[in-house]
């Protein structure tokens, strides 16, 4: 995967298994967020195979009502309120045959009941952040890709977010690879840590957080039957 | 989580209309919103209308070999040469924002999901289809406007057909470079020569426009083809127009079911930003997004930083970047005839205050390449404090570059104008040089001017609440103006004395001074 000149990612090898976690670790720039902009079909790879949910990444109908991503903060709509957005983005996804937070849980989940009926332009940077994650779990989907989820959100809810994508999401047979530069939080998540460096994988560690482990441990390829190779 | 979260629903799929209601019903909108946008659209087509009632009344003139003066024939090229360049900037302007973008709030919920993607970008092909026809018919017609005393008439006067038929002909050729245009939108290097030959077009055509004022050959060549028009020529034309627009606009909506959802996504932020700041008259911003635009992705060669004092050398990044970019200048430097052309192409005679707007505006554009650190600067003096550099004097230099390029760019304008003979005289393109500074002030304000807060509410005009960020704008350009004060005097007289060019120093010395002080006092 290259921008112009500049290779980004080089001699990747992973393979995601259904209803798994994966976190991708590593510092500013390494290209975690460009893996999951190849993921989501957003950026084609200049060599090799990028394969999602059994074939490349389709950006059409079928493939957007099996995968949901949170990346950059979304734009919202003015004058709907938090709950008229989950209503849309579930009005969007019809029919619903799946695993899903009806809204008026996601909103308690997310610790937005009182600000249900506001306008997400009113509410504060992390409670935006706990909205687009909510907005991404309004709907069934078998593949989550999330972009920092951690980012603005407080201490005690990147637990309780954590614990929800390893004890809701995946354990209903939902996929999720995030990046992410919180260990704490890929591990409360039963996330597999893949730590890239200067665009390759160096290592892998499962729900163990040991970011210096994982970087001992090289990886390697096993086929392309789980939902993202 | 409850049992009830593992929902299963038979819903059928909904469809984009639906989506659209449901968006619709539940935004707010209050009167105040429909009377200022009515109000906007009211003066913008009263003012509108008056611009264009000059040109299109050459339509209801009688026609005779009398009417084809030096003058007319002048006119008739360089009015020409304006439309084609309109033409051609709307559609780098369309390009520029898509043209194919939806509402950001739209890119972000709406295209990830299920929903047919020809669906959802129906309403955007349809209004960019609409805005292009109307924009191709009225140039269109603007275009037979202005070969309008050469065209060989029967006695009953000018066709309704030919009318008719130029504005099917202008929409065609405009429906179909903007489909063309939406077709290269996902790949680069289409998009790149597209862009590239607007630019070469509308050089050679306001070149031409220009240089027909001066050589006789070039208004026999255009008024020659004018005069060769007949009414197969305008079937053929039209025929062809509309032949490629429906060619273009099928391919197109065979396009828009697999349009590429990154491309949109992109496409949609950037145009909606640029659409906002433009609302707010952030020309900061809309800065700051050509600049994302360009940078994003590039690789630069590290310079060393020349060995200047720390006050020149927080400066020289402005001159550096515009080293690095020099397409903009180049843009501006061609934009240097304009004047020249709205002087003779309008109306056939000089027209001071159309030629005045369109010098400030564009020596305050100019200008603007050149304050990128002071805006950064007012955002974040990091770099400034790190140097230890004082804010006053951190202005002072930075006024530099800001006033050699307003001032040249004028003292180009102005020669131009000298050359096409709207101006008599050679102390003009001296005056613009010494413009600069005083334009430079204004320039230097607007730069600096605070972040747009949208919920700041100001007083109360008939045009809706004057927000401070739009009262602050305005003041800005008064300062260039009063900077800019004895060269306008002297444009709307059109005389120019020695007398001039000293009020004009005095004028920009005094500006520039004035400014600059009371920003250093502000700044303590």
């Amino acid at each position: 995967m290259a921008y112009g000149s500049v290779v980004v990612l080089e001699g990747i090898d992973l393979t995601v298994a259904e209803g798994e976690v994966v976190a991708l670790t590593g510092v500013n720039g390494v290209g975690k967020s460009t893996l999951l902009s190849c993921l989501a079909g957003f950026r084609r790879q200049a060599a090799g195979t990028v394969s999602v949910l059994g074939g490349p990444p389709r950006d059409d109908p079928e493939f957007w009502r099996s995968v949901a991503i949170v990346a950059d903060q979304p734009t919202w709509y003015p004058g709907l309120t938090v709950r008229e957005l989950l209503e849309l983005v579930r009005m969007t996804h019809q029919p619903l045959p799946g695993w899903y937070v009806p809204v008026d849980e996601l909103v308690e989940i997310f610790g937005l009941s009182a600000r249900a009926d506001a306008s997400p332009l009113s509410l504060s940077s992390g409670q935006r952040q706990r909205l687009s994650i909510a907005a991404a779990l309004a709907r069934p989907s078998s593949l989550l890709l999330l972009d920092e989820p951690e980012q603005s959100l407080d201490a005690g809810f990147r637990q309780e977010l954590a614990t929800l994508l390893r004890d809701e999401y995946a354990a209903n047979g939902g996929t999720v690879v995030m990046a992410t530069h919180d260990n704490e939080f890929a591990v409360t998540a039963g996330a597999r840590i893949i730590a890239l460096a200067e665009g390759r994988i160096i290592g892998e560690a499962e729900e163990t957080g040991e970011a210096e482990e994982a970087e001992e441990q090289v990886t390697a390829g096993n086929g392309s039957t789980g939902p993202v190779s | 989580m409850t049992a009830e979260s593992m929902t299963i629903t038979d819903d059928r799929p909904p469809s984009v209309a639906a989506v659209r209601s449901f968006i619709g019903k539940r935004r707010r909108r209050n009167w105040v919103d429909w009377y200022v946008a009515g109000f906007g659209l009211l003066i913008a087509a009263i003012y509108g209308a008056d611009f264009l009632a000059s040109p299109l009344s050459r339509l209801t003139k009688p026609a005779s070999r009398a009417a084809a003066t030096h003058a007319a024939a002048t006119q008739a090229v360089a009015g020409f040469g304006l439309v084609i360049g309109i033409g051609m900037g709307l559609l780098l302007l369309a390009q520029a924002l898509g043209p194919l973008a939806l509402s950001p709030a739209d890119a972000s919920w709406l295209l990830l999901t299920p929903l047919r993607r020809r669906a959802i970008l129906r309403r955007t092909a349809l209004t960019l289809a609409l805005l292009a026809t109307v924009a191709g018919a009225l140039l269109g017609v603007l275009g037979l406007a202005m070969a309008g005393p050469y065209l060989r008439l029967a006695k009953s006067g000018l066709p309704g057909s030919w009318l008719f038929l130029s504005a099917v002909a202008g929409a065609g050729c405009c429906l179909a470079a903007v489909a063309a245009a939406a077709l290269a939108q996902p790949r680069r290097q289409p998009r790149s020569v597209i862009r590239a030959a607007c630019l070469a077009v509308a050089v050679v055509a306001m070149a031409g426009a220009v240089a027909g004022e001066r050589w006789s050959a070039i208004t026999r060549a255009v008024t020659a083809v004018f005069g060769g028009l007949s009414t197969p020529a305008f079937d053929a034309t039209a025929l062809v127009a509309l032949a490629l627009a429906a060619i273009t606009w099928l391919l197109l909506w065979q396009r828009l079911a697999s349009f590429p959802a990154s491309v949109l996504r992109a496409d949609s932020a950037r145009s909606g930003r640029a659409l906002l700041a433009a609302q707010f008259l952030n020309f900061s911003l809309l800065f700051w997004i050509a600049e994302d635009n360009h940078w994003r992705g590039r690789l630069l060669r590290s310079k060393p930083w020349p060995r200047l004092p720390p006050v020149l050398a927080l400066a020289w990044a402005d001159w550096r970047r515009l080293g690095r970019r020099l397409g903009p200048l180049v843009i501006l430097a061609v934009a240097a005839v304009v004047p020249a052309l709205l002087g003779i192409a309008i109306t056939g005679r000089l027209r001071p205050d159309l030629i005045t707007a369109a010098l400030i505006a564009g020596a305050l554009a100019v200008g603007s390449q050149g304050t990128t650190a002071a805006k950064r600067d007012q955002d974040d003096p990091a770099l400034r404090r790190l140097l230890g550099v004082d804010a006053g004097q951190a202005l002072v230099a930075r006024a530099v570059l800001p006033s050699l390029l307003s001032g040249c760019w004028l003292a180009v304008s102005l020669t131009v104008l000298c050359a096409a003979g709207t101006l008599s005289g050679w102390l003009w393109p001296l005056l613009g040089l010494i413009a600069g500074p005083g334009v430079a002030a204004g320039v230097l304000r607007l730069a600096r001017t605070a972040r747009i807060n949208p919920a700041d509410r100001g007083p109360d005009t008939p045009m809706g609440n004057t927000p401070p960020w739009l009262i602050s704008r305005a003041l800005s350009i008064m300062v260039a103006l009063v900077g800019a004060a004895p060269l306008l005097a002297a444009l709307l007289n059109g005389q120019s004395h020695a007398t001039t060019v000293i009020d004009q120093c005095a004028a920009s010395v005094i500006v520039l001074a004035v400014y600059l002080m009371s920003a250093r006092a502000l700044s303590r």
